[in-house]
């Protein structure tokens, strides 16, 4: 059941400012989610991500672990401090990492998806949120795509959930017919599903590359490429022929890699239409209506003019929105991860783009 | 050029550091085996807190697969995005002539006041002032 907790609503006081597409909330405790699971999955839940492809200097950004303890992004107050009042955050994207994608056993992977959304819901989404700040994201296990649907069902219409998301971790693209009853069930609720990278490789997953890569440096890099697998996929399979509501934001997955990929899938699309008969329009038409790629990492090449041509070259006006990654390691900050931009086109990245994405409440100036 | 007493050498034993602020900026200073180094605690990346970072040695450049651990105590490694800098220049490990944070001098000596002639005295004096000059 979704809660009624009249603390539950939103305010549109001090909301002109930023929207961030990718801030992540730790529990400070992993008792914290073990205390929503049922048993036998309380005692067999151990949290957990990769195990290796770790940062070989540090996950999280050093300054970020709250004064009080607990590890970053697990102190609503502190994260408060040091991104929403820093920065002037209108609204930050929550996006948890449970990792439950891993899993062998769906039912594993459904209990711990279930429990880290009864987790949010309970703490950021309520009792830290009283100026509703902070927005959900519902998470799913995608292997298990019937129980996704019903999670998704349990949770939409909750005031602060504004989207699905799952790691990019995968063992089929996602274009593929076994997601259907998870697309339909975003759409009837008019969600958007969130790809965000973990689990690439790990437990039942398969590494997007040719095998296992030896370094993070590598790994890291690549993270894009399970995105644009999955991209390819779900333009080419129809999925926004098929259900028409559907969105998809890619979170983190690269930025600057879209123009070149969509050329080459026109161009294929323009001799290969015949294998895809159902789509209506060159695959890359579909993304101003259907797909959003929020900014970070954001790739930076010397000459700044470069990236101001590729914003351009993708539609960024239209389909790029500002995310910083708070607190991980790579986190890009609002006001230098970007080179100078236009003010119209800053405006759309940092702020209108996900405000009519994710149809929040609209702003007074400040 | 100002001159700020940043405390005593004892106040900031080998390895360790202390933020500072001098003339509106904030800045770090650094005792790496003794010696006293200065750096702008702002990452010409994207303005991190530089000095709050980790203080390491780093992989030396070598062939392929070979790893030569040195320089312990001397790299600077930002808090947020793990860039390396040599806490005794200030310049960046991956391109040390185009990326740099700003450094300043830093002497010891055996008084804090600016009336003194400026005789600077070994670190091994360890109860002389640290000085930094901004």
């Amino acid at each position: 059941m979704v809660s009624t907790d009249p603390v539950l609503t939103t305010t549109t006081e001090h909301r002109a400012g930023i929207i961030d597409c990718d801030v992540h909330p730790m529990p400070a405790h992993l008792d914290e989610i073990r205390a929503y699971l049922p048993m036998p999955w309380r005692d067999r839940f151990g949290g957990g991500g990769r195990g290796f492809f770790g940062n070989p200097s540090h996950g999280a950004r050093l300054d970020s672990t709250p004064p009080g303890g607990g590890p970053a992004g697990s102190d609503p107050d502190f994260l408060r401090k040091q991104l929403i009042d820093e920065f002037g955050i209108a609204y930050a994207i929550l996006m948890p990492r449970a990792f439950c994608n891993v899993h062998p056993d769906p039912d594993m992977g459904n209990a711990i998806a279930a429990a880290y959304n009864d987790w949010l819901a309970d703490t950021w989404l309520s009792r830290h949120n009283p100026d509703g700040v902070f927005k959900g994201s519902i998470t799913i296990n995608i292997h298990d795509p019937a129980a996704a649907a019903r999670e998704i069902d349990r949770w939409a219409g909750h005031p602060h959930m504004v989207q699905v998301m799952t790691d990019s971790g995968a063992r089929a693209p996602f274009g593929q017919r076994q997601y259907h009853p998870i697309y339909e069930t975003c759409e009837r609720h008019n969600l958007p599903l969130a790809i965000h990278p973990g689990t690439d490789g790990m437990g039942i997953n398969v590494q997007p590359s040719p095998g296992y890569p030896t370094h993070y440096i590598e790994w890291h890099t690549c993270l894009s490429l399970g995105f644009q697998a999955h991209l390819v996929s779900l333009l080419t399979e129809g999925i926004f022929e098929r259900f028409p509501g559907m969105r998809v934001s890619l979170v983190e997955g690269g930025v600057s890699w879209l123009p070149a990929l969509m050329w080459r899938l026109d161009a294929e699309w323009k001799a290969l239409r015949v294998e895809v008969p159902w789509l209506k329009q060159a695959p890359s038409a579909y993304l101003r209506d259907h797909v959003r790629l929020s900014s970070q990492p954001l790739e930076n090449p010397d000459n700044a003019t470069h990236l101001l041509q590729i914003l351009e070259m993708m539609d960024a006006a239209h389909v790029l929105m500002f995310a910083s990654d708070y607190p991980h390691w790579d986190f890009d900050s609002p006001t230098h991860a970007f080179p100078k931009l236009p003010p119209d086109l800053h405006r759309r990245i940092f702020s209108d783009t996900a405000r009519e994405w994710y149809q929040l409440p609209a702003a007074p100036e400040v | 050029m100002g001159r700020h007493v940043v405390g005593r050498v004892s106040d900031v034993p080998p390895g360790d550091r202390r933020i500072v602020t001098a003339e509106g900026r904030s800045i770090g200073v650094f005792n790496v085996h003794g010696q006293f180094y200065a750096l702008r605690n702002s990452c010409p990346h994207q303005a991190a807190p530089l000095c709050l970072g980790s203080i390491k040695g780093m992989t030396m450049p070598g062939k392929p697969g070979e790893y030569i651990w040195a320089r312990e105590g001397e790299i600077l490694r930002c808090p947020w995005h793990g860039w390396e800098f040599d806490i005794t220049t200030g310049r960046s490990i991956f391109n040390p002539h185009k990326m740099r944070v700003k450094a300043y001098d830093v002497t010891v000596e055996n008084t804090p006041d600016d009336d003194e002639s400026v005789e600077t005295f070994d670190v091994s004096i360890e109860d002389g002032w640290i000085i930094l000059h901004v």
